[in-house]
């Protein structure tokens, strides 16, 4: 079935059919929409039956730049397919360099490359918990208060990486071999701090939705994901934690030292929007548990095994290809690269957690009222430069 | 309250819609008398940290108070986006860059040009403030360059910081040079 | 002829008092919301804000007035008119002090109920008249949810009614003089309860605010109206809010009764109507929206058996209590 012999059968579903129906066109500006989505929404009433989701708005050929750009240039532009998570983006990028040309990264590194992933994932499940609850609750009512507590939170996350790197959304980090920064002083008692604060900002948050009968009614029995559908979808990260798989990268397949920390997996069983939910807070607890364990147990030595970069071709990868995947915040991220020896990679192939994830979004939406469309679409957490590239 | 959280029947549904009422209240309550996070920002600035990748702007040489650029163009090779266009000029000691033009709208300020600078030349500010209603205003040349050099205060990074941060991989084990030193100002 | 003057004139007043303190309310509304959100709010205009209101009235009549070109041009035009008008005629029947007042009916609650909830009128007019898919699913959503919830407010307001035996409102008002009804043992709190989760919904604020329902219906029925317009409408909806605090405070809370010299009653008054204003507010800014289906199932499963079950124990009691009974 060709691309456009699928569409055709999806538009087949939504043709009139004799009963009182309405086509809403929800995005691609609209407040909810959690970027540039376009899904447009065929309702009987309050109650979608059919969903033609659209995207594409936000494509930049993340995957061509990719060829046009060396090994040591394209880190600071992996940053910006998914914005909300920088710091994945680029460790996945680079791992699957590290790993075709087989170079070491120093356990310092290693450790420091977790450090920012697990704080960035606490930056980007902060967005997460704002703007779905924003979804919720309007941007004229509690879901801002909520909203703009956790962008409070997430600031904070920002400064870290500001004082560590300089910039607060698009990082370049990474290095292959490395990382390009290390810790400056202070900065390590900056960070518990910082996390120890948002620990205990995490409990208010709960009081405010988790005791919340609202909350409940909104999330509770919403866009129920079953296990089958999820592992057939090919959803990952929470949704697919949410729907009983207990799956993740860093426990499967440790990469970057993730085998020295202790932490769990949360799994829930029930594949609502409120088991998505729990899941991402005990994620929550879990990043800042091994971001405690690396401040603790950071080794001294060099950041990189390569030298620092002095000219744009330093780089150089021998031909082969691989594949490279990191547990980013919204599943797994993963890097395909075909390299043909010169300073370029031949060919890349981006695997963004959200695309896959909102793929789901057709076979859950039907049925449900239009107010849980946003529930549901916040609960998915799509980021779209993850999803267009 | 029962597994599923919610209680059932008249009088359950009320007593969990109360202390809804009450928590959520109570939180917005507690935050009520916090001190707003707010920075009235043109009046008041927040302190940018040592690191910070701001304007970028070119240096003097700070022995001989001569303009570090030797114009070997490196980072307009490296520069992701391009947006670097550099002319060199021979000179009889030194090289000098003839032109440097950065076009400041469409940088993506990843400090590359900063690391790759073997004369610490290019470098980036603690400020991002040039906000203007005329696109070619970001355009900018050789010597704004240099007056935003002057103008603000620079941050920590230059390239032989920034290199000597990422430890050469070949020598004895132990903390690199700029380990501990990185930005701790 | 006195009489008629008097009435024309506070009329007047009322109206022009009315839409400067609307338009300070919003103010407040949102300095309040700016500090429990850890923001300061409007900062920039005046000190600490305060010629904000003024500022963005000039913006808004300043700014183009937009017809679609689809939209059913005399309902669209009408709409705002005939939505605001009962949202200010309801304060035709308040009187703010003893006397002080525009007509005080001797059936003025029903007045103002009946009044009030006129303005379903103007806002189905609106998202019909618009002809855009979201204003006409708010609107849908509007009719539902009025009309759920002003049976449970007429219940609430009518246990104060029962206490005092009046319809007055001026009469109800006295009836306080000794014992606030909000203070009544358990009836009078349980129907201050009620009468604020009816009232919150009756404003269509959060969580309540299906219609408006930014993240889903964009702005609901007001989705096509810029400039004057859409003031007209902000005006009508905040007027309509300040109307229910003002009755709210005048059925619960002892309208213009508190200390000091009798000339403080309509200060106390406006206090206290501000008071009730600000814990919708407080309200407002503290819940996540809740699902129509889920609306109506509270409304008609809970609030109006609830209010209902008040209403009746109320007759009980007054009958207990009266000289005659029992």
């Amino acid at each position: 079935m060709t691309a456009d012999e699928a569409r055709a059968r999806a538009r087949a579903v939504v043709d009139y059919t004799g009963a009182e129906r309405l086509t809403m066109n929800m995005g691609p500006q609209h407040p909810s929409a959690h970027g540039v989505f376009r899904a447009i929404l065929t309702l009987e009433g309050e109650e979608v039956v059919a969903v033609d989701a659209v995207i594409g708005y936000l494509h930049r050929c993340h995957e061509k730049l990719a060829e046009t750009l060396t090994y040591a240039q394209y880190p600071s532009i992996a940053s910006k397919t998914d914005y909300v998570a920088a710091m994945t983006s680029e460790l996945a990028y680079v791992m699957a360099a590290e790993r075709l040309g087989a170079v070491e990264v120093p356990k310092r590194a290693q450790y420091l490359r977790v450090l920012v992933a697990e704080l960035q994932r606490v930056a980007s499940h902060c967005l997460w918990l704002g703007t779905w609850c924003m979804d919720m609750g309007g941007a004229l009512g509690g879901g801002a208060t909520i909203f703009l507590y956790c962008i409070r939170e997430r600031e904070l996350v920002l400064d870290l990486f500001e004082s560590l790197v300089g910039a607060r959304l698009l990082y370049g980090f990474h290095q292959v071999g490395g990382t390009r920064y290390d810790i400056p002083a202070g900065w390590t008692a900056q960070c518990r701090t910082t996390i120890d604060l948002i620990e205990t900002r995490l409990l208010e948050y709960e009081q405010m939705l988790e005791g919340n009968a609202f909350f409940h009614m909104r999330t509770r029995g919403v866009g129920v994901i079953s296990r089958e559908l999820a592992e057939s979808v090919g959803v990952c990260g929470p949704l697919l934690r949410g729907s009983g798989v207990a799956y993740d990268i860093r426990r499967a397949e440790p990469y970057s030292s993730y085998e020295d920390f202790q932490f769990a997996v949360p799994v829930e069983s029930a594949g609502d929007c409120f088991a998505r939910y729990c899941v991402r807070m005990v994620e929550f607890r879990e990043s800042i548990r091994i971001v405690r364990q690396v401040l603790d147990g950071l080794p001294e030595g060099p950041i990189s095994s390569k030298p620092g970069l002095k000219s744009v071709a330093q780089v150089r990868i021998p031909k082969g290809e691989t594949y490279a995947r990191v547990e980013g915040a919204r599943g797994e991220v993963g890097c395909y690269l075909v390299a043909d020896g010169s300073a370029k990679p031949y060919r890349m192939k981006w695997r963004g957690a959200s695309f896959s994830n909102l793929a789901v979004l057709p076979h859950i939406l039907p049925g449900h009222k239009v107010a849980d469309v946003v529930a549901i679409m916040g609960s998915v957490d799509p980021v779209f430069g993850e999803v267009d590239r | 309250m029962a597994s599923d959280g919610r209680r059932h029947g008249l009088v359950g549904e009320s007593m969990d819609l109360a202390s809804a009422v009450f928590r959520a209240m109570r939180m917005t309550f507690v935050n009520f008398f916090r001190t707003p996070v707010t920075v009235h920002y043109p009046d008041v600035e927040r302190a940018y940290p040592d690191r910070y990748r701001g304007l970028l702007a070119l240096a003097y040489d700070k022995d001989t108070g001569e303009e570090a650029c030797i114009g070997c163009r490196l980072c307009e090779f490296v520069c992701p986006p391009a947006v670097i266009k550099v002319e060199m000029l021979k000179g009889e000691k030194r090289n000098y860059a003839k032109t440097f033009t950065l076009e400041l709208y469409a940088c993506e300020f990843c400090e590359l040009c900063v690391q790759v600078c073997p004369t610490d030349a290019i470098i980036m500010m603690k400020s991002f403030d040039l906000a203007t209603a005329d696109r070619r205003d970001m355009l900018l040349d050789k010597d704004r360059l240099h007056a935003i050099g002057l103008a603000h205060e620079a941050s920590w990074a230059t390239g032989n910081l920034l290199r000597d941060m990422q430890a050469p991989p070949r020598k004895a084990p132990g903390p690199g040079p700029g380990a501990a030193a990185g930005g701790g100002a | 002829m006195s009489e008629t003057l008097t009435a024309v004139v506070t009329g007047s007043v009322l109206l022009g008092g009315l839409a400067g303190l609307v338009a300070y309310v919003t103010l407040l509304e949102r300095k309040f919301a700016a500090r429990m959100q850890s923001r300061i709010g409007p900062y920039r205009v005046g000190p600490h804000g305060l010629l904000q209101p003024i500022a963005d009235g000039v913006k808004l009549l300043l700014k183009e007035d937009i017809v679609p070109a689809a939209a059913d041009r005399p309902v669209f035009n009408l709409a705002p008119v005939i939505f605001v008008i009962p949202c200010l005629l309801i304060f035709a029947t308040i009187p703010f002090a003893p006397g002080l007042g525009v007509a005080d009916l001797n059936i003025g609650i029903l007045f103002f109920l009946a009044v009030s909830s006129m303005e379903i009128v103007g806002l189905f007019m609106a998202g019909w008249g618009s002809n855009n898919k979201y204003a006409l699913l708010s609107a849908m959503r509007a009719v539902n949810q009025i009309i759920s919830y002003d049976l449970p407010f007429i219940l609430a307001a009518l246990v104060p009614v029962m206490l005092a035996g009046s319809l007055k409102l001026s009469a109800i008002a006295e009836a306080q003089s000794g014992l606030w009804f909000v203070f009544y043992p358990v009836i009078g709190q349980l129907a201050f309860l009620a009468y604020l989760v009816s009232s919150v919904a009756a404003e269509n604020r959060v969580p309540f605010d299906i219609l408006e329902a930014e993240s889903e219906l964009v702005a609901g029925f007001r989705v096509e109206y810029s400039g004057m317009k859409f003031a007209i409408i902000q005006l009508g909806e905040y007027a309509h809010i300040l109307g229910t605090s003002f009755l709210g405070a005048l059925l619960f809370l002892g309208a213009w009764s508190g200390p000091g010299p009798a000339w403080l009653g309509p200060v106390w008054f406006l206090g206290k109507a501000l008071g009730v204003f600000l814990v919708l507010t407080w309200v407002r800014w503290s819940f996540l929206r809740i699902r129509v289906d889920q609306i109506l199932a509270i409304s008609w499963k809970l609030l109006l058996p609830l209010t209902l079950l008040l209403v009746m124990i109320t007759a009980v009691v007054v009958v207990w209590r009266s000289p005659g009974g029992f």
